[in-house]
């Protein structure tokens, strides 16, 4: 088998950049001649591949859901809500009312007889104004 | 105002650091590794019926808070645990303990962690940190993943102490309270060996220890067909973030074990775990080799580079590789 060590931390560098350059972390490896090592490192350009694919996946989603809303099919809380991470479960957590009431709102129709107090909870939840909750800037 | 002296180090995995830097500040010198082979935090779990960041729940460990757990009470070590419901209360009692010389283990969520690394600002509530000293509002936190000491101010820390969601911590602080002058460490190295060797290969359900790799496996070699290129990527990635990210140390945790093993084959003069150890080691390599490959079929929007059946294939020979390691630890005496 080939030693993933070297190819990881060496060649791997000149076709794969560094994305993410923010704090060092510490990793253990194996060699059959030095044993266990510890090195503090930014991760591996493989691995921060990894963690890209995940961002723009989300990326991906806001996008959809984006759509969604412009064509009157979700709710701006289906946006915010995609774009603070969330799923449904979470946001309810967040909210303390039960998940079916979070799904319903998610609906464009629904969301229009949302209470003014509800929506305020939520803009707080997201850190956004009851405003920008009401007409998110994409929809002007 | 306090600030304990307390000594920041790095560790590969969160909560195996955080005991080790509580215990070393008691002056009980223990490594991460032996933390982490003493709490048995190894683990694998593959639930497929569990969807996280939309996509199945893959773990290298045990539940957020058993590794401090497991590793204290095996070597006798006192400890206090507090969790709560009302957020106020439990800046209180924080500061009360601190105040009272004790640095302090929090569990909180990632999300509005502000010195935390942006890449990993997801809503990941299993983490762990210490808090050392505060001062007009402001907290001194030693984060094992950061590597320099950092600071957060009340609101922050009160925030994400209550991060909601699966496994909120609900402002959950832990110390050690007593630490006994001596501790035989052998008998709780045997006993942390034999709960991960049963956790492995001794539990008979198809989505945890070995098996679970299996099950892993087999589900692999259908998500091309089953979900598209572009999904079946997204589905490896998250295998493979869960393996190399979020403070692993890499490669699911397979390196610190391997060097908690070559530590436990010196401290119990025990040479065949030496053996097992560089096995465990060659075993982590495998793992790193897999996830390098497997990164691969995850960038150009999951065009495979890699057939997922070879891919499948390297799991297969990892779990075979892993049962040996364990059906020969759960021997130990």
């Amino acid at each position: 088998m080939r030693d993933t060590n070297s190819e990881a931390n060496g060649k791997m560098t000149s076709d794969n950049e560094l994305i993410y350059k923010y704090n060092r972390e510490l990793f253990y490896h194996f060699d059959k001649d030095k044993g266990f090592t510890q090195k503090v490192d930014y991760q591996n350009p493989n691995n921060q591949v990894i963690i890209k694919q995940g961002w723009d996946a989300a990326e991906q989603r806001l996008d959809e859901v984006r759509q969604l809303v412009i064509q009157g099919k979700a709710s701006p809380i289906a946006y915010y809500m995609e774009k603070i991470l969330m799923e449904v479960p979470m946001l309810a957590a967040y909210m303390e009312i039960p998940k079916w009431r979070v799904k319903r709102h998610l609906k464009s129709k629904v969301f229009k007889k949302i209470k003014p107090e509800t929506l305020v909870k939520y803009a707080s939840v997201f850190e956004i104004t009851v405003e920008e909750l009401k007409h998110p800037g994409f929809l002007k | 105002m306090v600030k304990l002296a307390f000594e920041h180090r790095q560790a590969g995995h969160c909560e195996s650091g955080v005991t080790r830097n509580l215990l070393n500040y008691h002056h009980f010198k223990i490594s991460e590794p032996m933390a982490f082979g003493i709490g048995a935090g190894l683990f694998f779990s593959y639930l497929p019926f569990l969807k996280m960041q939309h996509a199945p729940t893959t773990s290298f460990r045990v539940w957020p808070g058993q590794v401090f757990d497991r590793a204290t009470r095996e070597l006798g070590v006192k400890t206090a645990v507090h969790t709560f419901r009302n957020p106020k209360d439990s800046m209180d009692k924080l500061n009360e303990v601190l105040e009272q010389g004790y640095p302090v283990g929090l569990q909180v969520g990632t999300f509005h962690l502000p010195f935390f690394p942006p890449e990993y600002r997801m809503h990941y509530n299993m983490h762990n940190m210490i808090v050392y000293g505060h001062e007009n509002g402001t907290y001194f936190i030693s984060d094992t993943l950061m590597e320099n000491l950092v600071e957060i101010n009340y609101e922050d820390l009160m925030r994400v102490r209550f991060a909601k969601g699966a496994f909120a911590p609900q402002g959950r602080m832990y110390y050690p309270t007593h630490v006994p002058a001596r501790i035989d460490i052998k008998p709780a190295i045997v006993k942390g060996i034999r709960k991960t060797a049963n956790n492995m290969v001794g539990i008979p359900f198809p989505l945890i220890g070995v098996k679970g790799i299996r099950y892993l496996a087999g589900r692999m070699r259908k998500w091309e067909k089953k979900l598209g290129e572009a999904k079946a990527s997204y589905y490896l990635g998250q295998v493979l973030r869960m393996e190399e990210e979020v403070g692993t140390a890499g490669a699911g945790f397979r390196f610190i074990y391997g060097a908690f093993l070559e530590e436990a084959s010196t401290v119990l003069n025990q040479p065949w775990l030496r053996e097992l150890s560089f096995e465990m080691g060659e075993n982590a390599n495998s793992w790193r080799e897999f996830s390098y490959l497997g990164s691969r079929n995850c960038k150009k929007r999951g065009k495979p580079d890699q057939s997922y059946d070879f891919l499948a294939d390297m799991l297969i020979e990892i779990a075979n590789r892993e049962e040996k390691i364990f059906k020969k630890l759960s021997t130990i005496k």
